[in-house]
């Protein structure tokens, strides 16, 4: 599966909910055929997509989504004892898993050697593992249906998509929008 | 187990007068009887592994509208700096951060002030607002002050960073 496939149903599912994307390649494809006041696209900050993903689903009822990659999770892997630790029930993260820093050349990323679900499974995290869209499909209905915390790892084709434009977006325009979009007063 | 300073109480007094509902901490045991404090009057309390982390949760927090603030100690900036930088300032995220300092009086680590000195001039280099609060200042001024400095993030949509001092035992009380 290639990532843009991933992320159309990744979108479609949380059309409705908070929706964390990392940043890079993964930002710019999402943005290129979908924009909601309930993305949350990160422009930089690498490594802190979970991490802003639990603190929003620490601050809402909501189901919240996060789009974290291989490379953007092992930058901030500290944040996987913490999801651990306090267990968001209302949070579904996502992990696009193309072994590379797609972003960055290309360069291999250490998930091409190594089983990163096996640690978060190690946590006791409730981890899904996913080869296809229809396994991806199911895991998101499975996380939303059981009303818990799921990380959900997705292999994907490494690379990106040809021709995608860069997201030029200011970031506080971004975060105002997502903010009053979840209900919140914090950027009124 | 130590016992909370008059003016270290002061801190925690001028963050429930706010209003904190949430607060993201790194451990210190300078920040530890603040943040036993905090979290014995009720205020939600996650723990982070590391400065960048904590300031990627009270971010995701704060956009959720929360009250939210950060404990932790001087010497992580040079962890947070990015994601403080990247996000927290260019995301206009309101997040107050409470900071003890290291490498004054009393110190008994022999390298930490390579960078607790440094972090002042650090911050304001990249366009964080520092507020510092000393053993000069009164107990008052101390629960005030805190107040203040968590409105005036809400305020200006922005973090902003107070220095507190952890005072050396034999200072505490000093008035």
């Amino acid at each position: 599966m290639k990532r843009i496939d991933a992320l159309k149903i990744i979108d479609t599912f949380f059309a409705a909910n908070p929706l964390v994307i990392t940043c890079g390649a993964t930002a710019r494809e999402m943005a290129s055929f979908s924009r909601r006041d309930l993305h949350l696209p990160l422009l930089d900050s690498m490594g802190l997509t979970s991490a802003i993903g639990l603190g929003v689903a620490l601050g809402t009822n909501d189901r919240v989504g996060v789009i974290d990659g291989d490379g953007s999770l092992l930058m901030g892997f500290s944040i996987l004892p913490t999801l651990a630790a306090y267990p968001a029930t209302n949070l579904t993260i996502v992990v696009l898993d193309n072994g590379q820093h797609a972003s960055a050349d290309q360069v291999p990323s250490q998930a091409a050697t190594i089983e990163l679900s096996g640690a978060a499974e190690g946590l006791g995290l409730n981890t899904i593992r996913c080869n296809d869209a229809p396994t991806l499909d199911a895991a998101l209905a499975q996380s939303k249906s059981e009303n818990r915390f799921a990380m959900i790892f997705v292999k994907i084709e490494p690379g990106n998509s040809p021709d995608i434009p860069l997201l030029l977006a200011d970031p506080a325009v971004l975060a105002q929008r997502f903010a009053s979009a979840i209900g919140s007063s914090s950027q009124r | 187990m130590k016992q909370i300073n008059s003016r270290h109480g002061a801190l925690v007094a001028g963050l429930m007068d706010w209003g904190i509902q949430d607060f993201i901490y790194v451990p210190s045991s300078h920040a530890a009887p603040i943040i036993r404090s905090l979290e014995s009057q009720g205020v939600r309390a996650v723990m982070a592994n590391r400065e960048e982390e904590a300031v990627g949760i009270a971010g995701g927090l704060s956009l959720a509208g929360r009250k939210v603030a950060i404990v932790m100690q001087d010497n992580g900036f040079g962890n947070a700096l990015t994601a403080l930088a990247t996000f927290a300032i260019q995301y206009h995220l309101a997040i107050p951060i409470f900071a003890n300092t290291r490498g004054g009086l009393g110190e008994y680590n022999s390298m930490i002030n390579s960078i607790s000195e440094s972090v002042p001039s650090i911050l304001e280099r990249i366009g964080v607002k520092v507020i510092e609060l000393g053993i000069s200042d009164s107990v008052e001024v101390w629960r005030s002050s805190t107040k203040a400095v968590a409105q005036l993030a809400k305020i200006q949509h922005r973090p902003n960073v107070t220095l507190f001092e952890a005072l050396h035992p034999s200072l505490e009380e000093v008035e």
